[in-house]
């Protein structure tokens, strides 16, 4: 028996808020198909995996791509049943252009800039309405380097047998010109369906790890080229000037550095004496006393951020993908994320919780030569062909890391690491060009009984710089053995190529 | 002085023929739509067949892929039209054509699907997807046109909603017992040759009893006589019902592993009880068991943790458990704002469709590549339409059944083209229940034609009002006189 | 083939075209009604005589309601019920808040809601029903 109570509301009203509720509901799923079918569409339609560029892959020709002078890096023909082939000509550059192979996928440029090479980019949601239906609806597109094969052949035949990485850029513009890693692999083996498979597996099984781009995606212990980085932070935050000297340094090289009861030891200079050691002195001699006091003196927090400006903590964005380079791994509760001053001492000179991709040093080198100013590293200076997507891919400027006068100061001392008297003692053979040169070398001890990897990062070309570097030789011993030599060699290659100043 | 009342004689039916000019109109508007729909599918079809074979084509062929199909659908919709105005009923004009509409849609795609995807054989005779289709089409019209005339009073709804609750717990257990496992989810039961899904008829009587329950019970529900603490709930006998359909919920999803018809169940239940009630804290109620529920299946049965991961990663197994979502969302991509037109979608890996349950989990990543967003939007706006119809005619309804009845019913599809809707575009986790009146499917046709039929019916606004009563002698104007 | 190209794509936009000719066409339908609805919002709930002997109201017939509307023999009544067993003044039907209220005038033979007899007041909603003397109605919601 029904009975109606007070608290009875009419029913209308619930159902009209029902249907209000309904209402919102379908609006969202509206929005979610928004999301999909206009927001991302560009994303998802261009996917490597998509069926649709799976099938375009097989019947297009992929557009060509070639160095900063036009010579071909890959190319594609067709086979004898029609399909697309692609090919490589030379090994050096394969962890730059990578590869476009149908049972592996793509790597490198060739995924990066998949879309374009396809002739898919540039399918905006509104136009393109008639071309839906042909296969290949645009001309794929080509893509022109910054990278000098001649440069980047140089830099692989001097790494030779060694693991490794070089990367040189111009400090102007961002240009890269090489980035080299070792060993390397022949991506047209892995493009060609015959041999791919056995050619991946291979490859996959090697210790030496070979697909790895170590350049860009290699992560390492730096030594002593850090350092440069614990400069920038201290001069900027103006803990440290050229004219710093620690009192406590010269004993501590005797007794150890004592920091929260934990003492930091390092070898003793016998070629300054006792005395204590100012900016361009201690990186002469590459201090790691001075760098452990001047970090202190920074603080952990300023150390961190710097580097942050430099493009640690994050992907560099790049056209390549890119490891994350670290001061320390952020577990700790000091400023910065240091575990305490044990830790912050070490990281100032380069042996702490720190690793960095030789593409994040090179960027530091670059900075200082580009006066304190960062540019966006590139390796595309053009998408070439005809179409929407196409065209010149100028310099940009990431951003000022430091001002133009700290810059100077990290640039002397630079230059008095290659040059200097004492400098040249640790640096032997980095400065082979005949114009100015700057750097610094670094020795990253592994612990262990292993060689340690050896490490130089610098500039040359008097004035305004042209060409900054990085190398990094894995268990290659000392810096100033393996690493700077070879950069200096390069240089010299560059420098005969390209006229010196 | 109380006697029992005895039953309103039901008025002898004068039968009057009544025009129905909107309906007539719509359902020419449908026909035209979904002529030109088939028209572009034939083309692009003949022209892509063409571009395979290498050959050209020397005329555009604008004929639809099955024209007789397609005239035969049409032919049955203005048919159902002739009977409604024959039969005079003042019903609602815009279910018919809203309805003929979603149905030729999925008519159309699934004469563009591959035909072999289903096929069905009775000796000689071999029926494709499409034909299959059209029959359920044309059986679900006959559904809802005897429905919308036989159907004049509720007492067999409203007297025997036990006995439907018994009915429907028993093909529930039926399907328990004796249903065959089809992709890992126990949703099929089959008699002889013919086989269907259960809880698509299942979610009607679920309703039914709903509306009965729910309006014999409303005011109860309503009061607050139970304090627990800082919680005022309603007598605990009553809250026992609520409890017992979160467990057939769960139940569902574990023995059935149907996470879809579980979720559809759950919320069209909270729904109706705030809709009887008005008490939200009903919902906010069910959504803390609906969490808690989840929380513990998701934890405990691998089919649940497989969905849920699955959503919230589908590239972690891109070639495997990842698949489908990853190239339904490849297809709502490759759709973009306009579509890329009938037929003219879907490319197939190795021969193989990329989204195998395309006809019957993801007709809405085939609808939204082929029609674009904005043909996405047309279809999400006319199950709009569908739901806010039916929720009009709930809150028109003369008494509380029927208000819940239609409410509960319009609220089926919307939640159910919602659940699946929203399961398509990844933004909750994929649940396998079908795309209403669009999916291929009978058992899922049939149960959507029984719920229009039956709102059509409850649209009924009565005969012509009879003549006012005589004007009040000496009326005081607060009564205004009955005639509409 | 590029004249194809285009009928087949203007085919395909008028294809989309047309399903929003529908939508709106749909859309402008439920306006209407809405519209309609909102102009008979005057009424509050309505009354429909379910049986009735003696002819007076008729049965069948159905009184749109006001606030306030008294029931009984006496022709004052809103609605005038000419039944030996009504009372001449016999109950008045109220909206207050937002629900009904029957309230029983003294009445010789009472007044009855679903069967239970009012005590002076009772709640009464939407499909209940009402019995004075031997005329029965049942309240309604308003008519939209």
């Amino acid at each position: 028996m029904t009975s109606s109570g007070p608290g009875r509301r009419p029913i209308g009203t619930t159902i009209l808020r029902t249907g209000v509720a309904l209402a919102c509901a379908f609006a969202v799923l509206a929005g979610g198909a928004g999301w999909w079918q206009v927001v991302e569409a560009q994303r998802l339609a261009t996917s490597p995996d998509n069926p649709v560029v799976i099938a375009a892959a097989r019947r297009t020709l992929r557009g060509p791509i070639v160095d900063r002078d036009g010579r071909w890096l890959a190319r594609s023909s067709r086979d004898a049943n029609g399909e697309a082939l692609r090919e490589y000509r030379d090994p050096v550059v394969s962890h730059v252009v990578g590869y476009a192979s149908r049972q592996f996928g793509t790597a490198g440029l060739e995924r990066t800039y998949n879309p374009e090479l396809l002739g898919l980019a540039g399918a905006d949601p509104m136009g393109g309405l008639l071309d839906k239906f042909d296969p290949s609806p645009r001309e794929p597109l080509g893509l022109r380097l910054t990278l000098d094969l001649r440069l980047q052949r140089a830099a692989v035949q001097a790494l030779g047998r060694d693991r490794g990485a070089v990367v040189m850029l111009d400090p102007a513009t961002g240009e890269i010109l090489a980035l080299a890693s070792t060993p390397t692999y022949d991506a047209s083996a892995i493009a060609d369906p015959a041999t791919a498979a056995a050619t991946f597996e291979r490859l996959r099984d090697d210790d030496a790890k070979p697909l790895l781009p170590r350049a860009t995606l290699g992560r390492y212990v730096p030594g002593s080229v850090f350092k440069i980085v614990t400069l920038m932070a201290g001069l900027g935050g103006d803990a440290i000037s050229p004219a710093t000297t620690f009192p406590e340094q010269p004993d501590a090289e005797q007794d150890g550095l004592v920091v929260d009861g934990f003492p930091i030891r390092d070898g003793h200079h016998p070629q300054t004496g006792d005395r204590a050691l100012d900016l361009v002195e201690a990186t002469e001699v590459s201090c790691n006393l001075w760098f452990a006091l001047a970090g202190l003196a920074t603080g952990g927090e300023r150390l961190v951020g710097e580097a942050e400006e430099l493009g640690f903590g994050a992907a560099i964005p790049f056209d390549l993908p890119t490891a994350a380079s670290r001061v320390n791994d952020g577990s700790g509760d000091a400023p910065g994320g240091f575990s305490g001053e044990v830790e912050l001492a070490s990281a100032a000179f380069g042996q702490g919780g720190t690793f960095v991709t030789p593409l994040q040093m090179a960027l530091v080198a670059a900075t200082v030569a580009n006066d304190g100013v960062l540019m966006k590293p590139h390796l595309v200076s053009e998408v070439t062909g005809e179409g929407t997507g196409a065209g010149p891919v100028g310099p940009e400027t990431w951003r000022r890391v430091l001002a133009a006068d700290d810059a100077a100061v990290i640039q002397a001392a630079m230059r008095e690491a290659v040059e200097g008297d004492l400098g040249r003692l640790f640096t032997s053979g980095a400065k082979g060009t005949g114009v100015p040169t700057a750097g610094k070398s670094g020795t990253a001890e592994l612990g262990g009984s292993g060689e340690p990897h050896s490490w130089f990062i610098g500039y040359a070309g008097g004035q305004t710089p042209r060409i900054a570097i990085a190398v990094l030789v894995e268990q290659g011993g000392r810096g100033g053995e393996r690493a700077a030599p070879l950069a200096g060699d390069l240089m010299a290659r560059y420098f005969e190529l390209y006229g010196r100043p | 002085m109380s006697v029992a009342a005895p039953a309103l004689p039901i008025p002898a039916i004068r039968i009057r023929p009544r025009m129905r000019s909107t309906e007539l109109l719509l359902l020419a508007l449908v026909s035209v739509a979904l002529v030109a729909g088939a028209s572009s599918l034939g083309a692009t079809q003949r022209l892509l067949a063409a571009r395979t074979a290498g050959e050209t084509l020397a005329s555009l062929d604008l004929s639809p892929p099955d024209p007789r199909g397609l005239a035969v659908y049409l032919t049955a919709l203005f048919m159902v039209h002739l009977a409604f105005v024959l039969a005079g009923r003042r019903t609602d004009q815009v279910l018919l054509p809203t309805l003929a509409m979603l149905g030729g849609i999925g008519l159309l795609l699934m004469q563009r699907l591959p035909q072999d995807l289903v096929v069905q054989r009775w000796g000689d005779v071999a029926l494709g997807l499409g034909q299959l289709q059209l029959g359920w089409l044309l059986i679900a019209l006959l559904v809802i046109a005897a429905l919308a005339l036989a159907v004049r009073s509720d007492a067999w709804l409203r007297l025997y909603k036990y006995t439907w609750a018994a009915a429907g717990i028993a093909l529930l257990l039926l399907t328990f017992v004796f249903g065959s496992e089809v992709n890992g989810a126990r949703l099929t039961l089959s008699i002889g040759p013919l086989s269907g899904q259960p809880s698509e008829l299942l979610k009607v009587i679920l309703v039914v009893f709903l509306a009965g329950y729910l309006s014999e019970n409303r005011t109860l529900l309503a009061e607050e006589s139970t304090r627990i603490g800082p919680l005022r709930l309603p007598p605990i006998p009553y809250l026992a019902p609520m409890v017992a359909m979160w467990a057939i919920a769960l139940g569902i999803v574990v023995v059935q592993r149907d996470l879809g018809a579980a979720l559809l169940f759950f919320a069209v239940f909270l729904v109706l009880l705030y809709v009887a009630t008005g008490r939200p804290a009903y919902v906010a109620g069910g959504l803390l068991l609906f969490v808690a529920g989840s929380w513990v299946l998701y934890n405990l049965f691998a089919h649940v943790q497989l969905r849920v991961d699955n959503w919230l990663d589908p590239w972690a197994d891109p070639l495997g458990a990842g698949f489908q979502a990853i190239q339904a969302l490849y297809a709502f991509g490759r759709g973009g704002l306009l579509g890329v037109g009938l037929g003219a979608g879907l490319p197939t890996i190795g021969g193989r469709l990329p989204v195998p349950a395309v006809h019957t989990d993801y007709p809405l990543a085939a609808l939204g590549e082929e029609l674009g967003l904005i043909g996405l939007l047309a279809i999400l706006g006319l199950y709009l339409v569908l739901v806010i119809r039916g929720l009009r005619i709930a809150a028109a309804a003369q008494d509380d059944f029927r208000a819940i009845l239609a409410a509960g019913l319009s609220l089926v599809v919307g939640v159910q083209a919602f659940i699946i809707a929203a399961g398509n575009l990844k933004l909750i986790p994929l649940t396998g229940i079908t795309l209403p009146l669009i999916s291929y499917g009978g058992s899922s046709l049939l149960a959507n034609a029984l719920v229009v039929g039956l709102l059509l019916a409850l649209s009924d606004r009565g005969a012509e009002p009879p003549p006012p009563p005589r004007a009040p002698r000496r009326g005081l104007g607060r009564l205004r006189r009955g005639a509409a | 083939m590029d004249g194809f190209l285009l009928t087949l794509w203007l085919v395909r936009i008028l294809f989309l075209l047309l399903l929003y000719a529908f939508l709106f066409a749909v859309v402008r339908v439920l306006l209407r009604d809405l519209r309609a609805a909102s102009r008979s919002r005057g009424e509050l709930g309505r009354l429909v005589v379910l049986a009735s002997p003696r002819g007076e109201p008729p049965a069948g017939a159905s009184f749109a309601l006001d606030v306030i509307a008294t029931l009984g023999r006496d022709v004052n009544n809103s609605v005038v019920v000419d039944d030996p067993f009504v009372s001449g003044e016999h109950a008045v039907l109220t909206f207050r808040g937002r629900s009904w209220y029957v309230e029983d005038l003294g009445s010789t033979n009472g007044t009855f809601v679903n069967g239970a007899q009012v005590e002076t007041v009772a709640a009464i909603g939407f499909g209940d029903e009402l019995q004075l003397g031997e005329v029965r109605l049942r309240l309604d919601r308003p008519r939209t």
